[in-house]
């Protein structure tokens, strides 16, 4: 790091980019293997391309597989920024606001993920082009995808524009000008929401899927998020708190624990909601559900993976709700991973596939990924995560440097 | 607009910063830059021994408007560029149709369930009519074999491979029911799937993007969608083909039953009533008060799949 | 700021730009029960220029349908030795090995169980070039569905008007139909139990 502030969009970018490769073996080992993942990904996606999707498990009936699964609980991630913006920006806390650009990063690259995922489920991604309004067609406001697109890409932008404005100020030595950034902010509140409920209403407006089909999906979608998305970023946290110079005062690990309690219990009640409509009376509706939580004629891939999926839901919203050890960073931890791992199992190939069994004409067949849609999977993770460390590592170069120039100011972000 | 385009697409960095309406800017820049880069792939996959005309025809193919956007002279030159490709690609000589629908003209579809006997010359006459792929073993019409007491084809057996009929069991057969209200027109992002005046519900196979939300929307599985290239044997492809009907398709687009779009549109019935052999399959004009569809609304007691949902299907089902 | 002032607006627009949609939806067309009771006006077949005469024998059919006169299908061509008064004389038929070449070979599985239709039920006793119906009046080959209907009156009620049986080839142009016996062996006339055309995939493979 250099004594003589330098200026100017290039030197902005070259100093990111240096500060983002910067580091140990560890870190150079982490950055090295998810570049090999992201490159076994890319075989794997140009074996796809070349032959097109049956070298996925897909078929006709489950139509929908990994990619998608993935592509939904990763919007709730996304989404999931807006639980460190509303404290920080609408209620004004400090401590909050000192990190709520960690959440973005993470919302950015949880947003880059989907889209991958997006793009490497269709059939024919050179043809995306078509969905462009004016040199293709627009199904709006027909269809829910082209209200995906719209709100996905938007918040794309707002969360990534306004950091990189803010990290930009900071890297120059000054404060980002409140009114040009914060009505985005605030603007971005309402669109996190939006972006989950167009996402859930992809599925919800879907009479043909009945286990889909149902008024709580949106609502339980944000519930879901909002737990799930603050235990990746909670996650991130200790991961800096462990790593790096970076203060991240314990009362954020405690507010934010209290944020996740109360998504994840409103999230097991909306679960228990579910399960009382599909088992207490058994309609033909219900057969996805039996599908799901028992097998159905004899398919029964999915039941070890569900019950899996509430014990660890369950587990992790205990752990956090009941926390002795007063945010004792590896506790937290576990709590998280056990907390995102269940949310990811039921809110990905836990909701997706089960949507599509039995199909509509009552036909009954299971799913299993291939292995080249497996690696492709991993690809796109591994593309999230290195996107999600190319953001944070200089903005946390950049606060850091801001803070320790600027003392007098009481703490960057606000 | 368009001069817009050429103009954001290299200052994008600075753009982003700079200009807070860069949405579609980015968009445009990111998608000319897309389609450049596949215009590439999709002339690449020509092969070495690739003439320039071949190139030159899939590029063209690949920059066109969707088809019910095209004049009649653009329809025209898809048609003859299609016709040509068939022959530089696989050595076929084949006729293919854009012939628009027949005024006054709406399809509806009956169903006989008691004279049903699943024979399935229906099912292996679709395959035939509309070059489906023979490697999957793609069949857009599904026929089930169901016990007494439940009218309902999600409790029947869609498999079975055994001498028909069997005492005691009937049989009922579904395909899209090209509805009126259909869930599939609405969800598609791209517009790429349609309701044609005279009912038929098609897809343009070029301007479709195989996301599969039509797949998800359907309701009575109506839809296939090509997950590799299908393969149909050279001396079995049907060459009076239709450009929204049994043209030849390629990997990651989606197909459907288009009631025989080919046939229909110059009297004929669809592949699958004409292959019947008991005669359980009744096709006509619905706009037709005499038409034998419409005797069969009037005087049997006609029922269609999934009522509730609203779909307003073109098909029906009776019974003697 | 251009934004803001955009979206804000934009977000409240969207519940009265669902609902506008969902009623330009249902109104943009009729339900399909809508349009077939509008639709009263006949239907000019003939228009199709593509359905084209087929190159079969037709007869016109004795009754109408709800459209008018409509053809079927003829019988006598597909007979490979009519005429049968070639053989059946007043005199008893002479002819060598007459029950192999001719069709001795047929067993009746028409009337059920005990009941089974005997040969001159149908067939006229005294000229075998025609059927014959319950009156004793004669019917022509061609013209089996008479015959037919007597006993099987509801589906030659069907069948006139387009529930049971086939049409030929097209729906639109002339209304050309099979005959009883393009479908049915009037000897034997249920279908024959056989294995299906094809089969489909079990869909988890």
């Amino acid at each position: 790091m250099t004594t003589e502030p330098k200026k100017g969009h290039v030197a902005f970018v070259s100093d990111c980019i240096r500060w983002f490769l910067a580091g140990g073996l560890v870190f150079k080992i982490y950055l090295a293997t998810l570049l090999i993942v992201m490159g076994v990904g890319v075989y794997a996606y140009g074996r796809q391309f070349q032959e097109g999707l049956m070298i996925t498990g897909m078929s006709d009936i489950i139509s929908w597989g990994l990619y998608i699964s993935n592509f939904t609980f990763f919007v709730g991630v996304a989404a999931a920024a807006v639980m460190l913006i509303l404290p920080a920006y609408v209620y004004k806390d400090k401590d909050f606001h000192a990190v709520v650009i960690i959440g973005e990063g993470v919302a950015v690259g949880a947003l880059v993920m989907c889209l991958l995922f997006i793009t490497v489920d269709m059939g024919g991604p050179i043809k995306l082009w078509h969905m462009i309004p004016g040199i293709g067609l627009f199904n709006w406001p027909s269809s829910i995808l082209t209200w995906d697109v719209l709100v996905l890409s938007g918040y794309l932008a707002l969360n990534g524009l306004v950091p990189l404005y803010i990290l930009y100020s900071y890297y120059h030595e000054r404060e980002p000008v409140g009114w040009k950034y914060q009505p985005f902010v605030f603007l971005s509140i309402f669109w996190a929401i939006a972006i989950h409920m167009v996402t859930a209403f992809l599925y919800q407006g879907l009479p043909a899927r009945p286990f889909w089909d149902n008024p709580l999906l949106g609502p339980r979608f944000l519930a879901s998020a909002f737990a799930a998305g603050p235990a990746v970023i909670m996650m991130v946290f200790i991961a800096i708190k462990e790593k790096t110079n970076f203060p991240i005062d314990t009362n954020i690990f405690f507010k934010l624990k209290r944020i996740i309690v109360v998504a994840a219990v409103i999230n097991l009640v909306m679960l228990f909601s579910e399960l009382f409509k599909e088992f207490y009376t058994f309609t033909h509706h219900s057969l996805a559900a039996q599908y799901l939580y028992f097998g159905l004629e004899g398919h029964d891939s999915l039941v070890p993976w569900i019950w899996t999926a509430i014990a660890l839901n369950v587990l992790g919203t205990l752990l956090f709700a009941f926390d002795p050890t007063k945010c004792n960073p590896r506790y937290l931890m576990v709590a998280a991973i056990s907390l995102f791992t269940g949310i990811w199992i039921e809110k990905g190939f836990g909701l997706i596939i089960p949507g599509f069994v039995p199909s509509p004409m009552g036909e009954v067949v299971d799913y299993t990924p291939s292995s080249l849609e497996i690696l492709i999977t991993l690809g796109v993770l591994a593309t999230g995560m290195l996107v999600v460390t190319l953001l944070i590592k200089p903005a946390l170069v950049i606060l850091l440097r801001y803070t320790e120039r600027h003392p007098e100011q009481e703490k960057v972000g606000s | 607009m368009d001069h817009g385009k050429k103009k954001n697409a290299p200052l994008r960095t600075a753009g982003l910063l700079a200009n807070k309406c860069t949405r579609r800017s980015f968009l445009k820049g990111v998608s000319i830059a897309a389609a450049a880069g596949s215009a590439g792939l999709v002339t690449g996959g020509c092969g070495s021994v690739a003439s320039s005309e071949e190139a030159k025809l899939k590029w063209q193919e690949f920059f066109k408007k969707n088809y019910r956007l095209m004049t009649q002279e653009e329809k025209n030159a898809t048609v003859e560029r299609l016709e040509r490709l068939a022959k530089l690609q696989r050595g076929l000589d084949i006729q293919m149709s854009n012939q628009a629908p027949i005024n006054n003209v709406l399809y509806g579809y009956a169903f006989n369930v008691t004279r049903c006997k699943g024979y399935m010359d229906c099912v292996a006459a679709c395959v035939k009519e509309n070059n489906l792929d023979r490697r999957t073993k793609t069949q857009y019409i599904r026929i089930f074999e169901l016990d007494p007491g439940k009218l309902d084809p999600t409790s029947g057996d869609g498999k079975y491979f055994h001498e028909v009929p069997v005492q005691d069991k009937f049989y009922m057969g579904v395909q899209c029911f090209h509805c009126e209200n259909a869930p599939c027109i609405r969800a598609c992002p791209t517009k790429a799937t349609w309701r044609e005046p005279d009912g038929i519900v098609v897809v343009d196979y070029d301007w479709c993007i195989g996301c599969r939300y039509c797949l998800a929307a359907c309701p009575y599985w109506g839809r296939r969608f090509n997950w590799g290239n299908p393969v149909v044997p050279k001396e079995e492809i049907n060459t009076k083909q239709h450009y929204l009907g049994n043209r030849m398709r390629w990997k990651g687009v989606m197909e459907k039953c288009t009631f025989c779009i080919q046939r229909t549109r110059q009297g004929k019935l669809p592949a699958c009533a004409d292959a019947c052999p008991t005669g359980s399959r009744v096709f006509g004009n619905l706009l037709d008060p005499d038409s034998e569809i419409r005797f069969v609304l009037q005087n049997k007691k006609v029922f269609r799949f999934k009522e509730d949902l609203n779909t307003d299907p073109k098909f029906w089902y009776f019974m003697d | 700021m251009k934004i803001l002032t955009l979206h804000f607006p934009f977000r409240f627009l969207i519940p009265v730009a669902v609902f506008l949609n969902c009623q330009l939806a249902m109104a943009g067309h009729d339900s399909v029960m809508d349009r077939i009771q509008t639709a009263d006006q006949p239907f000019d077949n003939m228009q199709v220029e593509s359905a084209y005469q087929l190159p079969v024998k037709t007869v016109l059919v004795k009754e109408p349908y709800q459209g008018g006169v409509f053809r079927v299908l003829a019988r006598k061509d597909a007979i490979s030795r009519y005429r049968c008064s070639v053989c059946h004389t007043r005199k008893p038929p002479q002819a060598r090995d007459g029950a192999i070449i001719a069709h001795g070979d047929i067993r009746i599985n028409h009337g059920q169980g005990e009941n089974e239709l005997a040969c001159i039920e149908c067939h006229d006793r005294l000229d075998r070039d025609f059927l014959v119906d319950m009156e004793g009046k004669k019917i022509d080959f061609d013209h089996s569905y008479q015959l037919c209907g007597q006993c099987h009156f509801r589906p030659k009620r069907d069948w006139l008007g387009g529930a049971h049986g086939k049409r030929v080839t097209y729906w639109a142009g002339e209304r050309v139909v099979m005959n009883c016996t393009s479908c049915h062996n009037p000897h034997s006339p249920a279908f024959k139990t056989k294995m299906p055309e094809t089969y489909s995939l079990p869909l988890d493979e």
